[in-house]
Formats: structure tokens, sequence, C-alpha cells
């Protein structure tokens, strides 16, 4: 206790920093669940294919050696864009072939779960097995750099070194955490006014208040489906930026772990809910690391489940429950 | 040719069964342009079947169905609403924890192709089409009646102002043909006279109406002809006084109209 | 109607065979001796893929390198081939795999298996077979102590490597202070309350991270940075040790980093990057000599894995198992009673068990030192 009492500003800036990704993943699930009332299981691995277009994009200009978070700006916008495509692009994938059959015939809802448990799986073991399918395709060779070791740890090839920018009670912030913090608020606040002012958060809203009503006003629910795969994919691919950033390493197998922690963000927060993600985010972050400072670190998970299970007691449908349409009045 | 230039919306033949139950029978009837048309019939008549067809819920058996000459056979609801048919319901389907002037404003996205990166960049053409869908959702809030709180969560209105928004909403999508599906149910006598104000007022803005209703009050008084059907066929078309004087239509609704009374 | 079924049932049937039969094939089998018509197979078990997949291609090196010595040495010899089991060093994956080698009747013994936790797991079970293991690389003290007849290691265990390890940190080091982490694996608690047992109140503080279940450390970090700790040892593997130290680092801690033998290979640098400079990797595995290389060199098998820490006591642990074979021990009864009385010079250390399964006077236990983004040459620590 007199330990979380005297780290207190670093507990919870650096539990804000992981709370920021848990919350950008978190929202790809509640999107998904606010229009269709399903979980993405597959939405982690969208992420984790966020991060390796991080590394491979670095890996293809070269990129190497080790720099200021300021002297990487270029690389990173260039690897920011790359994630957003790769991770946007995965998404639309999932919801192409995992999804909009079983979707559009009304499938029972658990079928549409194991679909999506399947693609999960697929799309990770596609990563884990790049080196086999770039075999068959008889390009090993030349994608060498890509697909070589293909289920060890794969580094970012620039390194970034944070440096130590404001002083924040007896903790210097760092620029990378600096970074990660606002920009997960600034992309929440635009998907925020997206979904609440444009014609397209309109009709994302409507569809999921009331799909048969929509389509009878007009609105094309299979657009507004791939739209909010779209954007979860995307938000799932900054995530994976600024994981990068932060962490410089990934595997195949990474999303796994991150995808249950921003599925049980989102659930915290209340499902469904924008906003319930980026709280249930940033407060699952802090949680974990308040109580890894209290208890051990070998209590994190247990504490962020243990959490998970008070809150959804008092509160079942999570912090800011509703959904997604009832939520943004 | 000119009468067929004033036909909106065309039926011929049109069956639908469900498996073994034949919901509508072999229904042909037209749609004028500029017309109030009266849809009625005993309960089961078939009424919200054939309203259903029309509006794209259903698909036909048999026989086909064309707006201005297009066949809406194998068009997606969303397509139906493009090409011009908007509907209320009969129980109320707003969005419900939108605000008034949202709801009415999904109607108005269907023309305006506001893609994604419009929306994100701002293009001119999104700050141009934004504000104009706007005044526009803002006046079909006025003439419906709930002009004086576009912002209030919809669920949050009265009845009778969430059944109106719903026609707002309808109105909103441009639509040629607007199908209200009982509009008066749940109506106090007085606000059965200023629907059926609305609904002239609708029709001299240039809509066409397609209305099925109980009210035979409201009915007779404001549509300028009527359908009726009865076990999923029609037996009758007409003014409303000749459909009064009808002996079909009386033996349909003998012992029945009682109980429609009771409904209403 | 009912023939229909059947038939589909069949087909079910023969897909799930398939699939098992898939699952539970060996990743690959390689050619060893020759010239005989009985063939008998060693396996490995151990993590082929995954976070610590390295170890199995290190391992790998050493086994095909034993097979080719098998082949020259018994030429009249029968056949064996090497089947490697993929285990992912998890313990919860490790027992179907040991069961599918149990099952069959070829295999001799076992190389492996190659973590701490596989064993605890898998071990019961190849000791009521009597099928006998050789491992190189599991290192947890309490492995020789739970009376399994068939457990052996070539290696020094953590008893030996904790110590020596706390004694790096103190005299070579020149800590005083050290906070020590574990990674709640068998291997990783072993090791660590090894070291806070030999350091003593050397120790100012220690927190323990679940492998595998987070990538960021932030409040590990934090405790180390407040208690002010002039080294912190890392007792687990390698990607966690990596990312460990690089946040350590970014967080500005300027102490000495060490960690043990599961960190010791090349994914350890490439994931703490630059911070890994003058880290300390502990390990009771010497260094591959001249010789082996040379022989590695020589391989012409497709998949001869790589040399790094462990390759050699994987060839010694082969060895001990393939001389038995080629001395005529064509049963696991005697397999096992041979390695039991086996007693001649390994290329890491003379071999010969104790009763327990340890190597009988335990080996060195040696620091590697990495320096401009590779392991140095590893010295012995007295």
């Amino acid at each position: 206790m007199e330990f979380l009492i005297g780290n207190f500003a670093e507990l919870t800036i650096t539990g804000l920093v992981l709370g920021s990704v848990y919350a950008l993943v978190a929202l790809g699930y509640t999107l998904v669940y606010g229009v269709l009332q399903l979980i993405n299981f597959a939405h982690s691995e969208v992420f984790m294919w966020g991060t390796y277009a991080v590394v491979w994009v670095l890996t293809l200009l070269g990129a190497s050696g080790t720099s200021s978070l300021a002297g990487a700006a270029g690389y990173l916008a260039i690897a920011l864009v790359a994630a957003v495509l790769m991770s946007g692009g995965v998404a639309l994938i999932v919801e192409r072939f995992a999804y909009r059959r079983l979707v559009r015939q009304n499938a029972p809802k658990y079928i549409i779960l194991i679909s999506a448990i399947g693609a999960s799986f697929v799309l990770s073991e596609i990563m884990g097995l790049r080196d086999k399918i770039a075999g068959f395709l008889g390009l090993q060779g030349v994608l060498g750099d890509y697909v070589n070791n293909p289920r060890n740890t794969s580094t970012l090839p620039v390194e970034i070194k944070p440096e130590p920018v404001l002083q924040i009670g007896n903790y210097m912030v760092r620029d990378t955490e600096l970074l990660i913090i606002i920009s997960a608020l600034i992309m929440m606040f635009v998907l925020d006014q997206f979904i609440r002012r444009t014609s397209f958060g309109r009709q994302i809203r409507a569809v999921a208040q009331d799909p048969e009503a929509a389509s009878l006003m007009g609105a094309n629910s299979t657009n507004v489906v791939r739209l909010t795969f779209l954007i979860g994919g995307v938000m799932a691919g900054v995530a994976a930026t600024l994981y990068m950033i932060k962490v410089g390493a990934t595997g195949f197998n990474v999303g796994f772990v991150l995808g249950v922690k921003a599925f049980t963000a989102a659930v915290l927060g209340g499902i469904g809910n924008l906003r319930g993600a980026l709280l249930g985010g940033l407060i699952l972050g802090i949680a974990e690391n308040y109580a890894s400072g209290i208890l051990g670190s070998e209590w994190r998970d247990v504490t962020a489940f243990v959490l998970l299970v008070l809150v959804l007691l008092v509160r079942p449908s999570g912090l800011l429950g509703e959904s997604l349409g009832r939520a943004r009045a | 040719m000119s009468e067929s230039e004033d036909i909106l919306l065309e039926l011929e033949a049109v069956t639908i069964k469900f498996g073994g139950v034949v919901a509508l029978d072999d229904v042909s009837m037209t749609i004028k342009k500029g017309e109030i048309l009266g849809l009625i019939g005993p309960n089961g008549a078939g009424k919200t079947t054939c309203f259903n067809v029309i509006t794209g819920v259903y698909a036909a058996t048999s026989g086909t169905i064309s707006l201005d000459g297009k066949s809406l056979a194998k068009r997606k609801r969303y397509q139906i609403t493009k090409l011009g048919i908007a509907r209320t319901f009969q129980n109320i389907r707003l969005f419900p924890s939108m605000s008034a002037l949202d709801n009415v404003l999904v109607g108005a996205d269907v023309h305006s192709k506001v893609g994604l990166l419009r929306a994100l960049f701002r293009t001119p053409y999104f700050r141009r089409v934004e504000p104009e869908n706007k005044r526009r959702a803002v006046e079909l809030l006025e003439l419906v009646g709930v002009g004086a709180q576009p912002d209030e969560i919809s669920v949050n209105l009265s009845y009778g102002d969430q059944r109106r928004l719903e026609i707002a909403r309808a109105l909103a999508t441009n639509p040629k043909l607007i199908c209200l599906d009982e509009p008066a149910a749940g109506f106090n006598p007085a606000e059965k006279l200023r629907l059926m104000d609305l609904i002239r007022q609708i029709r001299d803005l240039g809509f066409t109406v397609l209305v099925v209703e109980h009210d035979m009050k409201l009915v007779m008084g404001v549509c300028d002809r009527i359908v009726v059907l009865e076990f999923g066929r029609k037996i009758a078309e007409g003014t409303p006084s000749e459909i009064q004087k009808n002996p079909a239509v009386i033996a349909a609704y003998l012992g029945t109209e009682e109980a429609d009374d009771d409904a209403a | 109607m009912r023939a229909i079924k059947a038939s589909q049932l069949l087909v079910v049937g023969v897909a799930s065979a398939l699939v098992l039969s898939a699952c539970a094939a060996p990743a690959d089998t390689t050619e060893g001796g020759s010239g005989s018509t009985e063939s008998f197979s060693i396996a490995y078990q151990g993590p082929l893929t995954g976070a610590d997949a390295k170890y199995g291609e290190y391992a790998k090196a050493g086994i095909e390198i034993a097979l080719a010595d098998y082949a020259a040495a018994y030429p009249d010899g029968p056949t064996v081939t090497a089947i490697y089991s993929d285990s992912q060093g998890d313990p919860a994956q490790a027992p179907a795999l040991a069961a599918d080698l149990i099952n069959n009747a070829d295999v001799l013994g076992v190389v492996g298996p190659a973590f701490s936790g596989e064993t605890e797991a898998t071990e019961p079970a190849y000791s009521e077979a009597g099928l006998v293991t050789v491992s190189p690389s599991a290192t947890r003290v309490s492995l020789s102590e739970q009376g399994w007849s068939t457990f052996f290691r070539v290696v020094a265990n953590d008893g030996a490597q904790a110590p020596a390890a706390a004694k790096l940190l103190t005299d070579v080091v020149g800590a005083k202070t050290v906070f020590v982490i574990d990674d709640a694996s068998a291997y990783g608690v072993g090791l660590g309350d090894g070291i806070k047992d030999a350091l003593g109140d050397k120790v100012i503080g220690s927190d323990s991270v679940e492998k595998g279940s987070t990538t960021d450390f932030s409040a590990t970090v934090t405790k180390v940075t407040a208690s002010g700790a002039e080294a912190v040892y890392y007792a687990g593997y390698a990607t966690d040790a990596g990312l460990i130290q690089k946040q350590l680092t970014a967080a500005g801690f300027e102490g000495t980093y060490a960690s043990g033998d599961g960190s010791l290979e090349s994914t350890f640098i490439e994931t703490a990057g630059e911070a890994s400079e003058g880290a300390y990797l502990t390990a009771a595995a010497g260094a591959a000599g001249d010789d082996f290389v040379a022989k590695w060199d020589a391989l012409t098998v497709s998949d001869k894995g790589s040399i790094g820490v462990y390759s050699t006591e994987a060839y010694d642990a082969a060895w001990v198992i393939l001389s038995g074979i080629g001395e005529g021990n064509t049963t696991r009864e005697d397999v096992l009673a041979w390695v039991a009385g086996y007693d001649a010079e390994g290329i890491t250390k003379h071999i010969k068990f104790a009763d327990n399964g340890e190597i009988d006077g335990a080996g060195g236990v040696y620091y590697y030192l990495v320096k401009d983004g590779d392991f140095e040459a590893p010295v012995a620590i007295d």
C-alpha cells in the first residue's frame, strides 16, 4: 500500500498507457456487438496482423538502429498507415468470410460465434505458418526477411528510445507514453464525433437499434455492418502501432491475451457503448497496475477478472451500460 | 395512354402464400399519382400483407409489382426505399434513443451519398449536403407538428408525436409513395381530425399516399379512392361513396364492423 | 436414410482419424544409422514452436550430430531415427505427446523433456512405462526428488545455478542490492527462490510475473526503480526477459540485468535490443567446442537445427541412449538399465548418474555477457 502511494503517479500513468491500447482494441468488440449483438472473437487477430504490418513496413523501408520518438516520426507515420490498412483489410475479410452469409441467413448466434473463433485461429495460424505458406507459393526466397521463423518473436527493426518529457507527481512521463495516451484519446474523440454527427454514424446507430426499420428507411445494412468492421479494424491498426512503439515486439499469438483483456474492458465499460470501451480500458489498465503493485504482478489477471465480476454484479450491463444506439442519445 | 402515365404503383395478379396459407390471392390494383388511396378490409383480410409486399418486407409468390413502371422484384428493402416507397409502422418503430431530428435525418440520408471518406474529410459536398438535409428535416418536423422539440429523444415524445414523427421520417426519404400503416391507431377524435389534415397536406405537397386504416370515418373522410380486401381477395374498389353503397363491402363488414370499431 | 447416415458417419470418422493421426504424427523423422533390419527411435520432447522454439532448434543440432556419430560408430547396429515431439514447452500440451511416445513401441529413450514444467507433467507417465528420459536442460531442483525411476539429466540443477548466479551478482557485478523476478513457472520459481536464498538480505525486493499473460511489465518496472536495486535477476524465459529489460531501461534503470539459462538465446537480445548490452546470462552449460561445430557443419540432413545453449548437453543426452542401443540394448528395460549404469566421458563433462538421476559431481556454471549484440564466450563462475 505504501508502495502504491509512493509511486501513485507512475503506476497510474503506465496503467493509462496500457489501458489506452486496451480501449482502442475494445472499440472493435463494442462496435460489432452494438450493430450485430455478436462478439467478434477474430478481432484480436485483426490487431495482431496490424502489429506485423508495422514490423514489415519498417523492415521494407530498411529502418534500423535506435532512434528517439521524434526521429522515427516519419517511419512511424508510414507504419501507422500500413497498420491501419492491414487491420482494416483483415477486419473486412473477417466480415466477408466469417460473418456476412451467416448474418444474412439469420444463422443462430452460436454458429456465428464459432465461425468467428474459427476465423481467429485461422488468422493466427496463417501468421504462425507464413514461412510454409510462402514456401507453397515459391516466395520464401523473396520474402525471407518477412516470413522466416514465423513462430518466434518478431521485433521492430528500429528501436525507439523513450525520452522523459513531463513531470507529473514524482514521475517523469516519457514521450512515448504521452503519445500513446493522447493518440488514443484523439481517436476516441474522432470516432465519437463520427458516430454522433455524421450520416454514417446515424446509419450505424439506426441499424444497431432496429435493423429492419433502418433498411426500410433506406439504410443498406450490409454496408453499415461492413463499415462497422472497418472502423473497428482501423482502431485496432492504430492500437497496433501504439503497441509496437511501446512494446517493440510481437508474435503470432500476441492477439489472444490482449484480445481477452480488451474484450474484458469492453464488457466492463458496457459492451456496445463506445465511451464505455474507453472507460473500461483505462480502468482495467490502471487496476492491473495497482494490483500488481500492491499484491504482486502474478495477481494482475486475477484482479482484472475479479473487478469485472464485481462491476457486473452491481451493474450487469457494465459501467456505462446499454447499447451503441442508446448510449448515443 | 394518359391513364397509364398517371399510374404510380401497379399490382398485377399478386399472390402471396405462407406455406399452405394464401394471404393474398390474385390481387390487382393501381395507385395513381397524387391520390390518397385507402386500403381497408376486415381483420385478417390481407391488408398488412399487401402493405408489406409493396414495401419489400415480403416477396410476392407470383405476380408483379411496379413503381413508375420499374419492377420491385428482387430488389432489397433499402433499394425499394431508394426507388421511392416509404412507410410507417402499425406499432411504432422509431429509433428509440435517437433524437427526433436524427430519426428524420436517417430517412434523409437515403439520397445524400455521403461516403465514409466524404464524412471523414468533410468534403465540400458533405458540408453542402449536411445542412441541407438538416434544414429539410426541421421543416418536416414542423410539418408533422414535432418542430418544437427536435432534440428530444424519440422514446420520450408523447405517443401522438411519435406516430407523427414516423411520418416525418418516412417523408424524409423523399418518396414517391408514402404508405401509412394504421396511422390513427390509439388517437382520440381531435387527433384524428388533425391527422386527416396532415394527410391532405402531405398529398398537397405532391406525395402519393396509401393508407391502411381501421377507422372508417377517417378513411371515408380523407381518401380519394378505396380498395377493399376480404380473405386475401380484392372485393371492391371505388370512391368512398361508391364503397359505402357496395353490397359486397356491406356484407363483408356485417357483424365485424362493431368489433372493428371496438378495436379502433 | 440409414445407409446415408452410416456413410456420413464413416466420412466423419475417417476425417477425424486423419486429423488425429496428423496431430499425433511426429514433426519429422530423420534417418540415423544403417545396415541393420532392426529399426528403433529416440525421441525429443521440447519446444519446436512457440516463444521458446530456439531451445528445440539448439537441441536438434546436438541430437543430429549424435545420430551421425552413432551411424559411424555402430555401422552394423540397428537403424535409429529421431522423433521430434513439439510440446511448445507447455506442461498442458506435453502429456498427450508423451502418451504418443510411450505408445510407440519403437521409441527406446527420450532426450528431454526440455523444460522443468513439462518434466513435472510427463515424467510420472514415462516412469510408469519404464521409458528412460535424459534431459539436457530441465534444471529445477525438485525434479530429482520425486522418485521417478526414468528421470536423468546431464546438466547441473538450479541448486548449482542459483548459488553461482548469486555469486556472479555479488562478486563479479558487485551489486549490494538485488531485485529478483520470477515468471511463476516451475523453472522460474525454483531458480528465483534459490537465488533469493543464496543472496539473503541483499535481496531488496521481488516480484512474480505470469509467463505469457502480458507484454507490459510497468508495475514490475516501477517496483524495481522504486527499490533502488543495483541489479535485477530475472528467472524466466527469453521473450519476457527481453521485454522486461527493455522496459526497465526505458524507465531509466541503470543497474545490471541478469537472467538464467532460460533466456540464453538470441530472442533475448532481439527483444531487448540495445538495452541488452551488458546483460549477464547464467547457465550450467559451457560452449560448444570447435570439433562440435565442425561436425554440425558437416551434417547433410536438411533440418539440422542450430548450435546454441544446451546443444552439447542434448548431444550427451542423445549419446547416452544411442550408445546403449548400439551396444545391443534394444528393449526399454535394457536401455534404462544401460543409462542408469552409464559411466563414460561426455563432451560436456564426465557422465555418471546418481541414483536420483542427477549427474554425479555437478558440472560447472558459466556466465555469458552480452556485448555488441551477441553473447560472449562463457566464463566459469567459481
